[in-house]
C-alpha cells in the first residue's frame, strides 16, 4: 500500500515537469502541421504540409539552409584541424607554463559573446569584414577554439605517447604521426569536438545578427529573427505557422546532434562545458 | 627539426587566430569605448577621441542601473535558484527512480534535453505564445480551471522571461550534478542505511557535501551563462515594457544596436567583461579543486 502511495507521488511529480518542459516544444511540433497556427497549443484539425512548402517557395529558405550549412560546415573544418592541431601539441608539451596556458585559454571562454559582440561589429565595419562569411567564419573558429582545444587536449592526454616515439625515431615527421598514428586513435575526441563545433556554428544568432545584413548571405539564425520581428503585430496577423516551421528547420539538426552525442553527454564528459 | 619547435608550430594557428579574432576585438572594444563612434547624427561624421566620457556617462544613466539590478533578478531567480535548485531536485529524483527501476525517466530526462537545445531564439518565440494574454496556452488552461488570466508580459514581466530561463537551462544542472551522484560509491548508502539515518539523512550528510565543489562549478557556469544571454528575453520582450526585463546584456544590445551608439555601447561591452573575467576566474579557483 505505501509503496502504490509512493509510485503515485512519483509519477505526478513526472507529470508536472513533463507538463513544464514538453508544453511549448510540443506547441512548436504541432503549430507546423497547422493551416493557422494561433499561440493556443491544438492538434491540427486538418494536418497540413503546406507551410513546408510555403517557406520555400515564398520565403527563400532553401538559400538560408544552404547558408547555414556551408558556414557550419566550414567552420567545423577549420576548428577541427587547427583545435586538434593545438590539443595535441599542448598534450605533448613539457614545460611549468603548460597548466597556465591551459588556465588562460579557459579564462577567454568565460567571456560570453554578448561582451564582445559590439567591439567584433565596430571592428569587422573598419575592416570591411562585415557581410563576409570569412569575417563570419574566422570569428567563430577563434570563439569555438579555447573550449574545444581544452576537450581535445584532455582526449590526447589519455592516449599513451610510446606509440608516436617509436614512429618519431623511425623518422617520421611531427604531422605525419599525428594524422597516420594518433588522430585514428583519437577518432571519439575528434568527433566530439567536430560536432561541438557544428552545433555551435549552427545555433550561434548573436554574431549572425550583428555581421550580416545582405540578403543574400542570411542564414537561418538571422531569417528566423527577422520571421520573429516582422511576422509580429497582433497575434491575429502573427503567422505563427511559418515562424515554427523555419523554428522546426532550425530545431531539428540538433536533436539529430544530441541523439549521436547523447552518450557523451550521460557519460559525463562534458562536465563544466557547453557554458554557452 | 627539434621536437619541441614542432610543438610550438602546432600550437601557432590556433595561437594566431584567437589572438586576431578573440582578443583583438576585445582590445580593440577598450579603444572604441574611449570615443564617441555611432551610427548615425553628428558623431557618426567625426569619429573623436572622447577619453573616458563614456564611462562618466555610463555612471549617471539610471538605465545602466536599472539593467544591473534586472540582470541581478534574472541571474539569482533564473540560475542560482531556478536551474540550480530544480536541475539539482531531478538529478536526484531521476537517480532515485533509475536506482528504484521506476520507468519514465527517460522521458522526462528528453524533454528537459530538448529544452536546453533549442536555440534561444526558438524557445523566446514559443514562450511568447505561451505568454500570449488572449490565446496563449497559459492562459487558456488557466481558464480550463476557471481562474482569471494573467498579464504575463505586461505585469509580470521578469517572472515570465525567467521562468522561460529555467525552462531553458536546468539541463545543464540535471546533467552535471546526475554524472556527479554516479561518481558516490553506493556502499556509502548502504552503511549510512545500516547505521539507521533516513533518506533525507543521507542525501544531507552524504550526497550534497561530496558533490559540493562539483555544485559550486555548476552555479558559476550558469551564472555566466545567464549573465551574458539576452536573445530569448529579445524574443519575449524586446526588454519591455519600458525597461523591465532589460538586463545589462540586453542594454549594450540596445545601445549599440537600437540607438546605435557603438562608442558607448562598447564602454557597457568593457563592464560585461570585467564582472565575467573575475566569474571566470573564480570558476578556474574551484575546477582547479576538482582536478
Amino acid at each position: 500500500m505505501q509503496n502504490k502511495v509512493r509510485l503515485m507521488v512519483i509519477y505526478f511529480i513526472f507529470i508536472i515537469i513533463l507538463i513544464y518542459f514538453s508544453l511549448p516544444s510540443l506547441w512548436l511540433f504541432l503549430s507546423v502541421f497547422n493551416v493557422h497556427a494561433s499561440p493556443f497549443i491544438e492538434v491540427p484539425r486538418k494536418p497540413t504540409l503546406i507551410n513546408f512548402i510555403k517557406i520555400f517557395k515564398d520565403y527563400n529558405f532553401s538559400t538560408y539552409l544552404f547558408n547555414s550549412i556551408f558556414v557550419s560546415s566550414i567552420t567545423m573544418i577549420l576548428v577541427t584541424l587547427v583545435a586538434s592541431l593545438a590539443g595535441y601539441s599542448l598534450s605533448r608539451w613539457d614545460s611549468k607554463y603548460k597548466n597556465t596556458l591551459i588556465y588562460s585559454i579557459l579564462l577567454l571562454y568565460a567571456i560570453p559573446i554578448s561582451a564582445t559582440m559590439i567591439p567584433i561589429y565596430s571592428l569587422m565595419r573598419v575592416l570591411h569584414l562585415r557581410n563576409n562569411y570569412l569575417g563570419l567564419i574566422l570569428i567563430y573558429t577563434a570563439g569555438q577554439l579555447p573550449f574545444l582545444i581544452w576537450i581535445i587536449q584532455q582526449f590526447f592526454d589519455t592516449i599513451p605517447s610510446d606509440i608516436e616515439e617509436a614512429a618519431w625515431i623511425d623518422g617520421g615527421s611531427y604531422l605525419r604521426t599525428l594524422f597516420s598514428i594518433v588522430m585514428p586513435i583519437a577518432k571519439p575526441g575528434v568527433a566530439v569536438i567536430a560536432v561541438l563545433s557544428f552545433r555551435a556554428a549552427w545555433s550561434e544568432s548573436v554574431l549572425v545578427i550583428v555581421l550580416i545584413d545582405s540578403q543574400n548571405l542570411q542564414t537561418i539564425p538571422r531569417a528566423f529573427f527577422e520571421a520573429v520581428k516582422t511576422m509580429g503585430g497582433s497575434a491575429i496577423e502573427y503567422q505563427y505557422e511559418i515562424v515554427a516551421t523555419m523554428g522546426l528547420f532550425f530545431l531539428i539538426p540538433l536533436m539529430i546532434i544530441f541523439l549521436i552525442m547523447n552518450k557523451y553527454f550521460v557519460r559525463g564528459g562534458m562536465l563544466g562545458g557547453a557554458i554557452k | 627539426m627539434k621536437r619541441s619547435h614542432c610543438f610550438f608550430w602546432g600550437i601557432l594557428p590556433a595561437a594566431v587566430l584567437i589572438a586576431l579574432f578573440f582578443i583583438t576585438p576585445a582590445i580593440w572594444g577598450v579603444y572604441t569605448s574611449l570615443t564617441n563612434m555611432a551610427l548615425v547624427g553628428k558623431a557618426a561624421k567625426h569619429l573623436q577621441f572622447i577619453g573616458f566620457q563614456n564611462y562618466v556617462r555610463l555612471f549617471r544613466d539610471s538605465a545602466f542601473f536599472t539593467s544591473i539590478i534586472n540582470s541581478m533578478w534574472y541571474v539569482v531567480g533564473g540560475a542560482i535558484i531556478g536551474q540550480f535548485l530544480l536541475g539539482l531536485g531531478l538529478a536526484l529524483f531521476l537517480e532515485y527512480t533509475e536506482s528504484n527501476k521506476i520507468k519514465g525517466g527517460n522521458i522526462v530526462y528528453g524533454f528537459v534535453m530538448l529544452a536546453w537545445i533549442t536555440p534561444a531564439l526558438v524557445s523566446g518565440f514559443e514562450w511568447g505564445a505561451m505568454y500570449d494574454f488572449y490565446y496563449g496556452t497559459l492562459n487558456n488552461i488557466l481558464k480550463l480551471f476557471s481562474l482569471s488570466k494573467i498579464n504575463w508580459l505586461g505585469e509580470v514581466p521578469m517572472l515570465s522571461v525567467i521562468i522561460a530561463n529555467i525552462w531553458q537551462g536546468t539541463a545543464f544542472t540535471m546533467l552535471v550534478l546526475n554524472s556527479a551522484l554516479k561518481t558516490i560509491p553506493f556502499e556509502l548508502y548502504e552503511s549510512a542505511k545500516i547505521d539507521g539515518s533516513s533518506r533525507w539523512q543521507s542525501i544531507r550528510y552524504i550526497t550534497l557535501p561530496l558533490i559540493k565543489n562539483i555544485a559550486i562549478v555548476d552555479l558559476i557556469s550558469i551564472t555566466i551563462a545567464t549573465f551574458g544571454a539576452f536573445l530569448m528575453i529579445m524574443a519575449i520582450t524586446s526588454g519591455g515594457p519600458g525597461m523591465k526585463t532589460t538586463t545589462l546584456s540586453l542594454y549594450a544590445y540596445r545601445s549599440a544596436f537600437e540607438n546605435y551608439r557603438i562608442g558607448y555601447g562598447c564602454s557597457i561591452s568593457m563592464i560585461l567583461m570585467i564582472i565575467n573575467l573575475v566569474f571566470g576566474l573564480t570558476y578556474l579557483k574551484f575546477l582547479k579543486k576538482l582536478s
